[in-house]
């Protein structure tokens, strides 16, 4: 038998020829910090050391590692931590943390490296961009990266000395932290799932016996609902559970399925001809996926287009005839056009995952899950089990961006495995199914018309958005343009266009950024046309406190200030620079509860809310900390477990808003608490009074609600629902009542100036320099707080310029389901950000506060492409804008 | 290992060097046949310069071993830089120059375990009549997958030959031939594998570069690639070698540029006349028109610099 040494230990290799070296660190050695992600060497999350050399093990046969020195992100800071992890931790180098153990084994690496031959000189950004080429962060920490390992190859970080900001960083930088797909139980079998190979099938027959009778397998269940339909490649039939994947993936292979083949349509162009065949018959339209966060309002449906939604419309037939009008008189203010999108795909690193274990009538589920305490309570309904007998538990999650925001199959399928096995079930998807069927942003077709008065002002709008989702519904795009731009009129339409494809799933600010892409691109336009400054004609017509200050502040950038006036350029390289503005609704969950006490004279917060990445447990630590006047690490925050009390789910930048104000309440009643049962006061003149008074403090515990907002002092700050009058206020109704989601007062708002250079040999975007203005009230986390902004910049960027999910037209097969078909920024592709908070305007929230996760991603693609039309006269309509779309638009070639 | 033993394997055996391509086809399923691992053996792994300035390398050669060897940079800059300009750290380290050359195609269909394509024995290209991207702009034959190796066209910019275990003297165009077969990525026989590349000694005075076009700035499969030799005296191409890839199902080399060139002024009016050539031959697809405007790009981009 061949060994290596890992960590410095021997271990021994398999025989099995196909073997990756990846298995046998994770599953063999129990070296979960080592994540297996991408599968094919894209993302580097399993990047390993083999004598010295950064490798993918992921992609290295195990046998070839035979009588060689593997160090895993384990072996890195076994002893003490190195720079780099230490780096990372002070610079907030991460977010999810899934990506991260694979960073910190590359930096430390090329840390060591440089070190060795060029002392303490600081790396370039080109330089460090080229040695990290070889992973990707979903999050966007990259920035982060950048300032961490610069710094810790100049030496800043040899000493022991440094703050970190994020309060589980030294988990996540050591490969500690455990995720759902670490999770291992004893006895516990992996769970597979088998899925159609049609886009529309009705199964006729299911045999799961010759399943059954595989050696391993220890439980076969049917996925099929009543219909027994399958509407898409990769819909859900059948999961095994058994000693090994490979003897799971053996077992699927031996299920027998006859089934009838259906006539399919596929996308957005075919579902919408007349007589294509339909996906959803009138009796099964509940069937369909719900791609947005809030409850479906009811609408018409024509074969596979369900709309339009209209209720944001406001004199809609106005509109119309305004335009009419204007197009018969040859209006040169009058903006039209239609633009495209692509669809996103949320490509979190950690796969939708869960671990189920019955002890007794006792269900325990792991899952990578954004609501913990919301899927319990789903689980409980769905199995008629108490509140008591159900526990999610999610201590980190790698990334979830609106797709792990719901009950999963992931989730039922490993339940019911668990229970017929009468064993802990896993089911980890692999990265085909993670890309292939957990959700996407939608694609859409806008067609938008704006139209501006004699006098300059905002008269009509019009935009007509159909959205192509797949065996899903509810887009909501088009009406997302009534809380923006007051005009005298508007006429706003979302169309569902149903196909026999996965279904989308809500994703970041769903429908804000492919709206934004549109509507900015109309104001930059309509800002040409009128010979207007686009920041002052956005300020002229868009009134809301908060963008007002944000455009003065936009204004007065130097870049903007200087680089509007050059003249037509011609060379290889163009340079420009674009705005645009987003918004998003400010959300908080009703009922979330914090509970504060002192046990064993230390502070613990905890709610069951989750950190996937986006800092929760920082926002609580640093808000408890500084009420009592103590460092965030004083603070044991406990989240990620629905025994908790109820806590928010991350999802509608809610969390921040939903945490703070009960932890300040909880702050204010404990300390009452811990006076009245003090024995004596510190004495006076302490710095620190309120240590002392803890730790000598009996056990004590608060629990205190998330209460409604004061009324603004301003008359101008109100919900953005309010610009939609009475269908805003139903709207806000039905969010509360069924989503419990209450929209608050104030717009959180950004906005963002881009400066480009395109390469017009290659159809290449560099983007120099983005400058994002964000007004989400008091920063609650700073570091964080920019660390997310960033990130959403960065995720926009991708959507701007790179990502697009790719289907076969006819069979229906996702094929970019690997992460070196569906490209993601890599840290090279990120710019410098500059990023400005502007905190005011949420002073009637209790500490100021609220999310800032959707909002700054909004803007990023409309000021890009705005960039783009500055630096070339030529306007990009379609997204994502590749080289193949830009050297098709400036040689005036449409493209394929 | 002998060609004995290994002709004695199934014809459907693969063989393994590093398993960059490969184990993500066995994870996937789309490859299922016997494997058979290449031993390491000193000949195959490392370089050897000849006398005669020939430079021989080794086939288990790692690519970053390639990209890093300083007297390969100073000689051999085409070939430095295209190891360098291909994946990432952490697969250049495992991958090797023979792999790199006998890899299987990227195509999204080749690689989708549930669908059948000409290399996988199917009847016919999914990608032609679906979605071909990523595919050819110069349709030679039934499959419309680019080839992947970056090292193919820079050794074919460098008349580079091929000894394999059952023959010598193969040039790039015998490996892999002419893009008329849809079912394979190269001509090796069955049980044939790469041993060693053997490189003339480039002319005095040569200069060469790489660059690829892609949409992000790193780690992407070209969407047209160009390694270029040049000898420019007295401001003018003495010697001019362009290859390309990423836009055939072989590497191209692109005779109507280096006819534009050869003894003509190393100005930019050359240049992009030139440039333009880039596309004397070309087929686009539907959906690949845009990879000649990239090619085209990327050939002035290389010759400007070449001709500095």
């Amino acid at each position: 038998m061949s060994t290596m040494t890992i960590n410095g230990r021997l271990a021994p290799l398999p025989a099995d020829p196909d073997a990756l070296l990846v298995d046998v660190i994770r599953d063999d050695l129990g070296l979960t910090g080592t994540k297996l992600v991408c599968g094919a060497g894209v993302c580097g999350a399993c990047t390993v050391l083999v004598d010295g050399a950064p490798v993918v093990s992921c992609l290295m046969p195990a046998r070839a590692a035979a009588d060689t020195s593997v160090t895993t992100v384990e072996g890195i800071g076994a002893a003490a931590l190195h720079p780099v992890q230490k780096a990372f931790m002070a610079h907030d180098a991460l977010q999810c943390g899934f990506c991260t153990p694979g960073f910190v084994v590359e930096a430390a690496a090329f840390c060591d490296s440089w070190r060795k031959h060029k002392g303490t000189a600081t790396p370039s950004r080109e330089e460090i961009g080229a040695a990290l080429s070889g992973h990707l962060c979903r999050c966007g920490a990259y920035d982060g990266i950048f300032n961490a390992v610069a710094a810790a190859c100049a030496g800043q970080f040899d000493g022991g000395e440094f703050i970190s900001p994020r309060v589980e960083a030294r988990a996540k930088v050591t490969g500690s932290a455990r995720y759902t797909v670490d999770i291992r139980h004893e006895g516990q079998q992996e769970g597979a799932i088998l899925r159609s190979q049609f886009a529309h099938a009705r199964i006729t027959e299911l045999d799961l016996a010759p399943a059954r009778a595989i050696p391993g397998v220890s439980a076969v269940v049917s996925l099929l609902g009543d219909d027994r339909m399958v509407r898409f490649v990769g819909d859900p039939i059948a999961a095994v559970a058994a000693r090994d994947r490979k003897t799971a993936v053996a077992a699927l292979a031996a299920i027998r399925i006859t089934s009838e083949r259906l006539p399919s349509v596929i996308g957005l162009d075919a579902a919408r001809q007349p007589g294509s065949p339909i996906v959803f018959e009138r009796s099964n339209r509940k069937k369909a996926a719900n791609v947005s966060e809030g409850t479906p309002a009811p609408a018409s449906w024509n074969g596979n287009v369900r709309g339009p939604s209209t209720a944001f419309s406001h004199k809609a037939k106005k509109v119309r005839s305004w335009l009419a009008a204007a197009r018969d008189a040859r209006n040169p203010w009058l903006v039209e056009g239609t633009f495209r999108t692509g669809a996103q795909s949320h490509t979190c690193l950690e796969p939708h995952a869960t671990v189920a274990r019955f002890d007794g009538d006792r269900l325990t589920v792991h899952a990578s899950t954004q609501s913990v305490f919301h899927v319990m309570e789903l689980l409980a309904k769905r199995y008629k089990l108490g509140h008591d007998k159900v526990r999610v538990i999610a201590d980190h999650v790698g990334g979830g961006f609106g797709s792990k925001g719901a009950l999963g199959i992931e989730t039922i399928a490993a339940i019911e495995l668990a229970r017929e096995a009468r064993a802990p079930v896993r089911i980890a998807y692999d990265r085909r199914e993670e890309m292939s069927v957990t959700g996407y942003r939608p694609a859409a077709e806008l067609n938008i018309a704006l139209l501006p008065s004699a006098q300059g002002d905002l008269k009509a709008l019009s935009l007509t958005a159909y959205a192509d989702t797949g065996a899903g519904t509810n887009s909501t795009l088009a009406a997302l343009a009534r809380l923006i731009y007051p005009a005298e009129a508007k006429e706003l339409a979302d169309y569902d266009v149903v196909s026999n494809l996965p279904p989308g799933a809500p994703f970041r600010g769903p429908g804000g950024p492919p709206m934004a892409f549109a509507l900015e691109q109309a104001i930059d336009e309509a800002a040409l046309r009128m010979k207007v400054d686009p920041i002052a004609l956005r300020k002229r017509w868009d009134p809301n406190p908060n963008r007002q200050r944000l455009y003065d502040w936009a204004a007065g950038l130097e870049v903007w200030r200087n680089a509007r006036t050059a003249a037509a350029q011609t060379g290889r390289y163009r340079r420009g620079v674009g705005v645009a503005t987003g918004y998003w609704l400010y959300l908080w969950q009703p009922g979330v509860k914090i509970e504060l006490k002192v046990a064993g004279g230390r502070l613990i917060a905890s709610t069951a809310t989750q950190d996937i990445g986006q800092g929760s447990r920082t926002v609580i630590a640093n808000t408890v900390a500084q009420e009592f006047g103590l460092e965030p690490h004083d603070v044991e925050v406990r989240i990620g477990d629905s025994d908790l009390p109820e806590g928010p789910g991350a999802g509608g930048s809610r969390s921040t808003a939903s945490v703070v104000p009960p932890t300040l309440l909880a702050v204010q009643k404990l300390k009452m608490a811990i006076e009245k049962d003090a024995k004596r006061k510190p004495p006076a003149g302490s710095n620190a009074p309120w240590r002392e008074m803890i730790a000598a403090s009996p056990d004590l515990g608060v629990t205190s609600v998330r209460p409604e907002d004061s009324k603004p002092a301003s008359s101008e700050v109100r919900s953005a629902l309010k610009e939609a009058g009475f269908m805003g206020m139903i709207f806000g109704w039905m969010l509360r009542r069924f989503s419990n989601l209450a929209v608050g007062a104030g717009a959180p708002s950004s906005v963002q100036v881009i400066e480009v250079e395109v390469d017009t040999w290659l159809g290449h975007v560099r983007v120099l320099k983005v400058h994002t203005g964000i007004a989400v009230g008091k920063i609650a986390a700073p570091a964080l707080a920019r660390s997310q902004a960033t990130g959403s910049v960065i995720q926009g960027l991708g959507y701007a310029l790179y990502e697009a999910r790719e289907t076969d037209p006819r069979s229906g097969d996702v094929l970019s389901a690997g992460m070196e078909d569906y490209r993601i920024p890599g840290i090279s592709d990120t710019p410098a950000i500059d990023v400005h908070f502007d905190e005011a305007g949420f002073d009637h929230v209790l500490g100021g506060s609220v999310g800032i996760g959707e909002v700054a991603t909004v803007p990023t693609s409309p000021a890009l492409a705005n960039a783009i039309r500055n630096a070339t006269g030529v306007r990009l309509t379609e997204l994502p804008i590749r080289p193949d779309r830009l050297m098709a638009a400036l040689k005036g070639r449409a493209a394929a | 290992m002998t060609s004995a033993s290994i002709t004695a394997s199934a014809p459907s055996a693969e063989f393994r060097a590093a398993g960059t391509d490969l184990s993500e086809r066995r994870r996937s399923g789309v490859s299922t046949g016997p494997l058979i691992d290449i031993p390491p053996a000193p000949d195959t792994i490392g370089v050897t310069w000849d006398a005669d300035g020939k430079l021989r390398i080794g086939a288990l050669s790692s690519i970053a071993a390639i990209g890093a060897d300083p007297r390969i940079a100073a000689t051999y800059p085409g070939i430095a830089a295209s190891a360098l300009g291909l994946a990432t750290p952490q697969v250049r380290h495992l991958a090797t120059l023979g792999g790199n050359l006998a890899q299987r195609s990227r195509c999204w269909y080749f690689r989708d375990p549930h669908i059948a394509c000409l290399k996988k024995g199917g009847t016919d290209c999914p990608a032609r009549s679906g979605n071909h991207l990523y595919g050819v702009a110069f349709d030679l034959g039934p499959c419309v997958a680019p080839h992947p190796s970056t090292m193919a066209a820079a050794l074919l910019a460098y008349d580079a030959v091929i000894l394999t275990n059952q023959r010598q003297g193969l040039s790039i165009g015998d490996l892999l031939g002419d893009g008329s077969s849809g079912s394979s990525d190269h001509a090796l026989a069955p049980g044939e594998m790469i041993r060693e590349v053997e490189l003339a000694a480039p002319p005095q005075g040569e200069r060469a570069l790489y660059k690829r076009a892609i949409s992000r700035s790193h780690a992407e499969w070209p969407l047209a690639e160009v390694c270029a030799r040049a000898v420019v005296t007295a401001g003018m191409f003495q010697f001019i070698r362009i290859t390309a890839g990423g836009v055939a199902p072989v590497p191209l080399r692109l005779a109507a540029c280096e006819a534009a060139l050869q003894g003509k002024p190393a100005s930019a009016t050359t240049i992009a006349e030139a440039a333009r050539q880039a596309k004397s031959g070309a087929k686009p697809l539907p959906m690949t028109a845009y990879k000649l405007d990239l090619l085209e790009g990327v050939v002035r981009d290389v010759l400007e610099r070449l001709a500095r």
